[in-house]
């Protein structure tokens, strides 16, 4: 039964004049999204714990992009020839395993021996490594010339935005556990100044594929007020975006507790992990034909 | 040398024949399609169309699957062929993304025609391990090419509306197809400069 379905699903789509992606959001697909999402967060959280030489910040980092590597190998096809991605000449998806490939094991290093001439090379190495990482996978979307809402050089600067302030959530939520000496006011107007700088890096994007051609246009339409429209409004705008911002405003007040902080930081990786499911899911490839009675 | 195909949509009666032929010379799966006919009606009863546009890789001079693919498992073969090595491709699917005519196929599992039932001999003789977790495409039969043979496609076309021959040669019947009817690529914009011509219904 299931074969017949996928395989009806297959037919249904070829012969569709919008064809909406499928392969980087459903079954496995699923397991890209979370790793962009957490290779995002683990990287802006290794530049902004390097920036404060905060320890557990570095820890969780570590962990954190050791996930995204997990999760993306779980995506793969053929996980087991994962070590081939290295044609880094033309393809984002080659760099951006060279970048986890280099943070990782310089990052541990790192994070073992952070002294000396040694520990200066480990983080240098750890920092492009992770610079890589936060570029990667705007560009790898946006090189999928298939899928027009993708294929714009707007989506790896929404990205790299995404992730640094991912990266500074992560920073946010560890903070209290941990114990960190950094001032909190100073976090928090960064984490209002970023979401506030995602947002509108969000409606510049929207406003410009809405322009580009029509299967981008038809993808903004899915994403405001089509099938993608409920995680869309509730997870990217709603839970990332309208909350933390509200709360960061209130903040601007007096200083928020660390709990509030570890709220707006949850809150903002909620939100980020709906906008990559978001934007993923809004993909429609270039339609064929036009439109009639297929 | 670059091979390429001219589809004379005057001619194509959409017969699914390069569809079938196809499926049966590369025994693909369930879900995967090297060639395909995408049929469309237009207008309204009296006054109504019907379109057919048979589809396959286009072998595009400038591919972006290639540009993208981690591994160099999608390459350029000999005559401009795109093709994909099933030992390098690691299943990303980047290349299904980046392809604007949904040309590629991922085969994520091994599936029957006849389910519960098993494969059928036919199946389990043209089925193989390697093409599972990887994506699959066209390769305009390159083996038959290879011996002297037209693509299965063009070979089993009931209408005669496929050509196949050397682009690069002014003098070969795709060439002269091109210049004498005004065969054009399919969506030119997307600036891939594909391998596959399309000679106008009318």
């Amino acid at each position: 039964m299931s074969m017949l379905t996928t395989h009806d699903r297959v037919l249904a789509d070829l012969g569709a004049t919008w064809r909406p992606q499928r392969q980087w959001i459903e079954g496995r697909g699923l397991w890209l999204i979370v790793g962009h999402f957490l290779s995002g967060v683990g990287a802006g959280a290794w530049l902004f714990g390097a920036w404060l030489d905060d320890g557990p910040t570095l820890l969780a980092a570590i962990v954190v992009v050791a996930l995204a590597g997990v999760c993306h190998l779980a995506f793969l096809g053929r996980p087991k020839r994962f070590w081939r991605m290295v044609r880094v000449g033309s393809s984002w998806i080659a760099r951006g395993f060279v970048g986890m490939s280099l943070m990782l094991p310089a990052a541990v290093l790192y994070f073992l021996f952070p002294t000396g001439a040694a520990g200066v090379l480990f983080l240098a190495l750890s920092v492009a490594g992770a610079a890589l990482l936060v570029v990667y996978k705007g560009n790898v979307y946006a090189a999928s010339k298939g899928v027009p809402f993708w294929n714009s050089p707007v989506l790896p600067i929404l990205y790299a935005t995404y992730a640094i302030r991912g990266g500074l959530a992560l920073v946010l939520l560890v903070m209290p556990v941990a114990g960190g000496g950094f001032e909190r006011h100073g976090l928090a107007l960064i984490e209002l100044w970023v979401a506030v700088s995602a947002a509108v890096m969000l409606g510049f994007y929207l406003a410009v594929m809405r322009q580009t051609n029509l299967a981008a246009r038809r993808s903004v339409t899915e994403l405001v007020r089509g099938r993608v429209a409920a995680p869309f409004y509730l997870g990217t705008l709603g839970v990332g975006l309208v909350v933390p911002i509200a709360i960061g405003v209130a903040g601007l007040a007096g200083p928020l507790s660390q709990g509030a902080l570890a709220l707006v930081a949850a809150l903002s990786l909620v939100g980020d992990f709906f906008a990559k499911y978001a934007i993923a899911k809004a993909g429609m490839y270039v339609p064929i034909m036009p439109a009639g009675r297929a | 040398m670059r091979y390429g195909m001219v589809i004379d949509l005057k001619r194509c009666v959409g017969c699914y024949g390069c569809q079938l032929s196809c499926k049966a010379e590369h025994g693909t799966q369930p879900g995967v399609f090297f060639a395909r006919v995408v049929k469309r009606e237009f207008g309204t009863f009296p006054n109504t169309r019907l379109t057919f546009l048979p589809l396959l890789c286009f072998h595009c001079g400038d591919a972006p699957c290639v540009d993208v693919c981690p591994t160099g498992a999608s390459h350029y073969r000999e005559g401009g062929v795109v093709d994909i090595d099933a030992d390098l491709c690691v299943g990303c699917r980047a290349c299904m993304q980046a392809c604007p005519y949904g040309a590629r196929s991922y085969n994520d599992e091994q599936r029957a025609y006849y389910p519960g039932q098993g494969l059928t001999p036919y199946e389990a003789a043209r089925y193989s391990e390697q093409n599972v977790g990887v994506v699959m495409k066209c390769d305009f039969c390159i083996d038959r090419v290879r011996a002297g043979l037209e693509p299965a496609c063009v070979a089993n076309c009931a209408a005669r509306a496929r050509t196949f021959g050397d682009l690069d040669d002014p003098k070969s019947e795709v060439s002269h197809l091109i210049r004498l009817r005004g065969g054009e690529q399919l969506q030119p914009e997307q600036g891939t400069n594909p391998s596959v011509y399309y000679l106008p219904p009318a």
